[in-house]
């Protein structure tokens, strides 16, 4: 019996002929309240309101309706950032998701049998992985410098965690049938983790390993915001000078593309399955 | 040769898997492990290969004491034992012969183990192992698209890759159809006659270990009842073996 | 018997030549973009740099991690919450409608398909962008970055309604439909029981990753924690750049084992 069924009884149903049933209240009240209550509370410290956004709410489509027709012309200076931005996903979702691998290896519990070691590495990979990516970015450039190279290392610090937990999850709920085959041919436990175990997750391996470089496609597109490379420092400029033909040519181009590179990931992935 | 000298295994719950097991197992003997459930068979077979620890006595392979040995000289050892599975463990996504390659591993250099690079001479000793199973003609084939039969004879072949001079089988045949079972069965036969390997196999089919193996070892709760030829195996035998809740009586 | 051996050998199949071909492209990819890399001075001091964030993180400015005051860690937490909470809650009730009319179950095709298109240029645009156009609607601060999180959120929370929506198991409807219900019934009855728990557990999903991201805002000036960290890091003030890192990654971790428990019970019921 909960605390909530101690204050709160449950409903009790009796037939005619004697037998009885229990109906715990229901939990929704206490959910309501809850939401109610946070929203509340969220619009006094943000100052939401309405009013507001009916009065000034044409402001945003006037911005945007000065994105279009967008200025061609401008592709030109558009090349080299957005292609710069791809490199800086592709190789930091590259780095991260093969350097994961030895890591989440320790921290599933049926190949580690060190507790400690589990622990400790899943906590990395938590705490990692509550960094926002756009954070890590700044702290790169205060040690890497401005440029691409940190932009790559936050991308590659993201991907580590994000692609660790899933591994080590998909790890944990693999056959152990040819491990343990191995272990009894000879191997040590990394010979037979790569010959028995990875074959098993490689196609999950792939499979989030090219969500999750569409996914940073996107994301790299905002680091250059903090001077980590890509296309995020042209368009926070051209925002900044209000050239909004030109803003909408950069969206335009990152657009197209986030769509292609989807389109061909999501075609790979299927064939992996 | 194998050597129990009074093993025994005790778990850190204070269970006995295994009580005062004496045993001499002679190099190219062909020995069948009979008993109940939970008996002890599979525990006494992972002892020897050290899978299991023993906690009390001796037990020695070829003179070397089982329990001295941990790490480079443990795997070392283990290369000559071969272990059969009764779910076949085999790596289910890739070839019949990349299964079979890995019992070469061990022996290969780092930089070809972890990308998987075998030489011809090891290609070709791979296909062996499979032409002395039978399966020859099924090499390139995925593993998993095999039937049960064929896939225990490409474990049969992953252990004969080893050249190993004991076969462990831990209910090899209890997943087979009876007409795979007895295939299975004579290749084990076979593979003992013509190689001189020590073949240990436990099996819950006592006509199958009556029929092909010359000596029986039948355990109850732990313990040997019986370690004798299989002709002399016969009711009274099989009942003092298969006896529930022998422990209460004693 | 030698014989059949050699033969089977030279007859293996040669699929080294895919695998390599696979190979040389995807490491032939990763040289390509080696070449973008490049940085701007600064590398001699990296090494300084990452010991004194180090230092920052681990002897954290007590002062301001416990100040209660506009100015302090808790407060800003509180109000990244708050941007992160409403943000979830407006973004989701817009992504309803948007979801529906882009379900490929429910209305016709080409439809759907715009929708979809819609959905997926939201989707693109980057969350700076959208907190700068709303700086000009309402003024910088939280509101605009309540307006902007609303907005990002669409894109992941629209997609996942679209699949829970695709996914309706229509034949409770049929049930429904042999007992004499309405539309408006078989709707109450049959759809939405199946859809609420789906959509609030999508909600509190996104919620978790809103409270990473309104981080960001406060660098465009739309409020939350993110601002008073930036200026901490570019005053090169490590002391507090590691308070407010502190706190920002306790809270995270803390809602997020919350709202997991939470969203395994709406599955499990």
């Amino acid at each position: 019996m909960s605390i909530y069924d101690k204050i709160f009884p449950p409903k009790k149903y009796t037939l005619d002929n004697g037998k009885a049933v229990e109906q715990k209240r229901s939990r929704a009240p206490i959910y309501v309240i809850f939401v109610l209550l946070m929203s509340y509370i969220s619009v006094k410290v943000t100052g939401f309101d309405p009013a507001t956004l009916a009065k000034r709410g044409n402001q945003f489509f006037v911005i945007l309706s000065r994105m279009f027709p967008p200025e061609y012309g401008y592709f030109n200076n558009i090349v080299n950032p957005i292609l710069d931005t791809v490199k800086m996903s592709l190789l930091g979702s590259a780095l991260g998701s093969v350097l994961c691998l030895p890591f989440a290896m320790l921290a599933s519990t049926n190949i580690c049998k060190n507790r400690f070691v589990v622990a400790v590495m899943r906590l990395i990979f938590s705490i990692i992985r509550t960094l926002p990516t756009l954070v890590s970015a700044l702290i790169a450039t205060f040690i890497f410098g401005l440029g691409t190279i940190a932009g790559t290392t936050a991308i590659a610090v993201f991907s580590f965690s994000y692609i660790g937990k899933i591994m080590y999850e998909e790890i944990e709920t693999v056959d152990m049938g040819a491990f343990e085959a191995m272990e009894a041919m000879g191997f040590n436990r990394t010979e037979a983790f790569i010959h028995a175990i990875v074959p098993q997750v490689m196609p999950a391996f792939l499979s989030n390993s090219l969500y999750n470089f569409e996914g940073n496609v996107r994301y790299a597109a905002v680091l250059g915001y903090v001077g980590a490379g890509g296309i995020g420092l042209i368009l926070n400029e051209q925002l900044g000078w209000r050239e909004y033909p030109n803003v909408g040519m950069i969206l335009l181009v990152l657009f197209v593309t986030v769509f292609i590179i989807e389109s061909v990931s999501r075609y790979a992935r299927k064939k992996l399955v | 040769m194998i050597k129990f000298e009074d093993v025994g295994k005790r778990y850190p719950n204070g269970y006995e898997g295994l009580k005062h097991i004496n045993l001499e197992i002679e190099q190219g003997e062909f020995v069948a492990i009979i008993g109940l459930s939970g008996a002890g068979k599979s525990t006494l077979i992972r002892t020897i290969n050290r899978m299991h620890d023993v906690t009390s006595g001796k037990l020695t392979v070829d003179g070397t004491d089982v329990m001295t040995l941990s790490g480079k000289s443990l795997r070392r050892f283990r290369r000559k034992i071969g272990m059969i599975f009764q779910s076949f463990n085999l790596i289910t996504r890739t070839t019949v012969i990349n299964n079979v390659l890995t019992a070469f591993v061990p022996d290969m250099p780092w930089y070809r183990s972890v990308f998987g690079i075998y030489n011809q001479d090891e290609k070709m000793k791979a296909l062996e192992a499979l032409d002395k199973v039978g399966i020859l003609d099924k090499a390139f084939v995925r593993a998993d698209q095999l039937s049960g039969g064929q896939q225990q004879r490409v474990a049969l072949a992953r252990t004969l890759a080893q050249n190993p001079e004991i076969i462990l089988a831990d209910e090899p045949v209890a997943a087979l159809d009876p007409v795979t079972a007895k295939q299975v069965m004579n290749d084990f036969t076979r593979i003992n006659k013509e190689m001189n390997i020590s073949i240990l196999i436990n099996i819950h089919h006592v006509d199958l270990a009556l029929k092909y193996c010359s000596r029986v070892i039948g355990i109850n709760a732990g313990e040997i009842v019986y370690d004798g030829p299989a002709s002399e195996v016969n009711k009274e035998v099989l009942n003092e073996i298969y006896k529930r809740g022998r422990e209460e009586n004693e | 018997m030698d014989e059949r051996i050699v033969k089977a050998y030279e007859s293996r199949p040669k699929d080294w030549i895919w695998q390599l071909a696979i190979a040389v492209i995807v490491i032939g990819l990763l040289i390509w973009s080696l070449g973008a890399m490049e940085t701007s001075g600064a590398s001699a001091n990296g090494g300084k740099m990452a010991i004194n964030i180090l230092n920052g993180i681990v002897h954290p400015d007590q002062e301001l991690l416990f100040n209660l005051t506009k100015e302090g860690v808790p407060y800003l937490l509180v109000e990244t919450i708050c941007i992160a909470f409403m943000g979830t809650v407006v973004g989701a009730i817009f992504s309803v409608p948007l979801a529906f009319l882009s379900a490929s179950n429910l209305t016709p095709k080409p439809v759907a398909f715009i929708g979809r298109i819609l959905i997926m240029i939201i989707r693109t645009v980057p969350a700076f962008v959208y907190g700068l156009m709303f700086i000009r609607v309402t003024g910088p601060g939280p509101f605009a970055g309540l307006m902007t999180m609303s907005v990002t959120s669409i894109g992941m929370v629209s997609k996942m309604y679209i699949e829970a929506i695709e996914d309706l198991d229509t034949k409770i409807l049929e049930s429904l439909d042999a007992m004499g219900c309405s539309t408006w019934q078989k709707i109450l009855y049959g759809i939405l029981p199946q859809l609420m728990p789906n959509f609030a557990s999508t909600a509190i999903y996104r919620f978790d990753i809103n409270l990473r991201d309104a981080t960001v805002l406060g660098l465009v000036g739309a409020g939350g924690i993110g601002a008073p960290l930036i200026f901490a890091m570019n005053a090169y003030r490590w002391n507090e750049a590691g308070s407010i890192l502190i706190g920002l990654v306790v809270l995270v971790l803390i809602v997020e084992w919350i709202s997991t428990k939470i969203r395994v019970k709406l599955t499990r019921g």
